[in-house]
C-alpha cells in the first residue's frame, strides 16, 4: 500500500481503504477501482490523502531498510549516552515494522 | 589574538539596528497595531489578511500542512484564525518572509525545522502544555538564528561551516567565530520583533534547558524535539550527527521512553506527508 496526496493520484488506482472525508464520511470503499469522476468528487469534498494497494509511485525520496540503517548507524556513531542508545533503538523498531508493512502487503 | 567578545558585540550591533537582517512585510505592523487595539474585530483583522494575496496563500499553505494536523482542511483565514489562534497566525504571517529565505536557502534547515515545528506540537499535547499551535511555531523558529548566519553573516558563516566540517561541534563553533551562538541570535530577533516570551526563551534555550527561567518545560520540549528529528534523520542542519543531548529534558516533561516510541508513532506519518509538503514548494521555487 503507499499512501499519497490526491495531487498524485491518477485513474485505474486501487483504493487500499476506505476513503473519508474530514467530517468522517465515507467517500469509497477499499479495493475500489479509482476513476476521473472520482478523483474530482474527492478534491470537492477536501480530500488530501488516498492509500492505493501496491507501490505504484517511485518517490526520489524514499529511502530503503539497508539505508535508512546504514544513515541511523552514522547518526549515532558518537553516541554513548544510555538513553539515546534506546532512542536508537525505539527507531530501529520502527523501521522494521514499517519495512515489514511494506513487504507483507506486495506478496 | 581574534576576539570573540569584540565580534559579539558588533554582531549584536548589527542584529539591533536589523542591518542586513530579512525585512518583515509591511502588513505585520498594521496588523500588529490592530491585535492591540481592542476595538478591531476578529473579522476587521481577516479581511486586512485576505486583502494581501501572497501572504493569505502562504499561511494557509502552512495551515494546511501536516504540521498543525488538522484534519480539515484550512480554507479560510477565519477559520486559521479559529483553529490556529491569532497569536500563531500573527507569526506566521511575520515570519512568511523567513521561512521563503529557508526554503530557497537551504532545504534541509527548512525539513528540520518543520519537522521539528510538528514534533513538538506532538510533545507538548503529550504532556499537556498549554497551546501547543504556539509551541509549533516555537519549533518552527527555533533555528531562526541559522538563517541569519546565512543571510546576515555570510562570510562567518562559511568559516563556521568549513571548521564544522573539520568534525568540531557546530555550537562551539559559532561561539568562537561570532561569539554569539544560533539559539542567542534567534532569541535576539524574537524580542526585537516583539514575540511572545514563552516562545523567545524557548528558542534562546533549546540547547541549554538550564538557562530558561520561566519556561523550562517548553525549552525542555525544544530540545527533545529537536533531538528526536535528528535521530530520526529528517532534514538537514550544521548537525550532521546529533547535537548535544541533555537527558534532564525527559525528567523536566516527565516523559518516558515508552512515551517517546509512542510520540515517534504518531510522528512517523507527519513526517511522511511533510515531505511532499515540501517538495510540492520546491517546485514552486525552481
Amino acid at each position: 500500500m503507499q499512501r499519497l496526496p490526491l495531487s498524485m493520484i491518477t485513474p485505474g488506482m486501487r483504493t487500499f481503504e476506505e476513503v473519508i472525508d474530514s467530517q468522517g464520511r465515507v467517500l469509497c470503499g477499499k479495493g475500489v477501482e479509482i476513476t476521473g469522476e472520482m478523483i474530482e468528487k474527492f478534491k470537492e469534498l477536501g480530500v488530501s490523502y488516498i492509500t492505493v494497494e501496491g507501490t505504484v509511485v517511485k518517490l526520489p525520496w524514499e529511502k530503503n531498510l539497508e539505508e535508512e540503517l546504514g544513515e541511523l548507524e552514522y547518526r549515532f556513531s558518537e553516541v554513548s549516552e544510555e538513553t539515546l542508545l534506546q532512542i536508537k533503538e525505539i527507531i530501529k523498531e520502527l523501521l522494521y515494522e514499517k519495512f515489514k508493512k511494506v513487504s507483507s502487503e506486495g506478496r | 589574538m581574534y576576539d570573540a567578545t569584540e565580534k559579539r558585540k558588533e554582531v549584536k550591533k548589527k542584529l539591533r539596528k536589523l542591518e542586513g537582517v530579512p525585512t518583515l512585510p509591511p502588513i505585520v505592523q498594521k496588523l500588529s497595531l490592530m491585535i492591540e487595539d481592542e476595538r478591531v474585530s476578529l473579522n476587521q483583522i481577516a479581511e486586512v489578511i485576505e486583502k494581501d494575496q501572497v501572504i493569505t496563500t502562504k499561511v494557509l499553505r502552512l495551515a494546511n500542512s501536516a504540521f498543525y494536523g488538522f484534519p480539515k482542511k484550512v480554507s479560510t483565514v477565519n477559520q486559521a484564525m479559529m483553529l490556529l489562534g491569532l497569536n500563531v497566525l500573527k507569526i506566521l504571517i511575520m515570519t512568511s518572509s523567513i521561512f521563503e529565505i529557508i526554503h530557497k536557502e537551504d532545504i534541509g534547515l527548512w525539513e528540520h525545522s518543520i519537522g521539528v515545528a510538528a514534533c513538538a506540537k506532538i510533545i507538548a499535547e503529550k504532556v499537556n502544555l498549554a497551546e501547543p499551535q504556539e509551541i509549533a511555531t516555537a519549533g518552527l523558529l527555533h533555528d531562526l538564528g541559522r538563517v541569519i548566519q546565512m543571510v546576515t553573516f555570510r562570510e562567518e558563516y562559511e568559516v563556521i561551516k568549513k571548521i564544522v566540517q573539520q568534525g568540531k561541534e557546530p555550537l562551539k563553533v559559532e561561539q568562537i567565530v561570532l561569539g554569539i551562538d544560533h539559539a542567542e541570535i534567534g532569541a535576539f530577533l524574537m524580542t526585537q520583533w516583539n514575540l511572545p516570551e514563552r516562545l523567545i526563551e524557548a528558542v534562546q534555550s533549546h540547547h541549554f534547558i538550564e538557562q530558561a527561567k520561566k519556561y523550562k518545560k517548553e525549552a525542555a520540549c525544544l530540545h527533545l524535539a529537536d533531538i528526536l528529528i535528528h535521530a530520526r534523520g529528517y532534514g538537514k542542519t550544521l548537525e550532521d550527527k546529533l547535537p548535544p543531548f541533555q537527558p534532564q529534558s525527559l525528567k523536566i516533561l516527565k516523559i518516558s521512553l515508552p512515551e517517546i516510541k509512542e510520540i515517534y508513532y504518531r510522528l512517523e506519518p507527519r513526517l511522511y506527508e511533510l515531505k511532499f509538503f515540501t517538495e510540492e514548494l520546491k517546485k514552486d521555487f525552481t
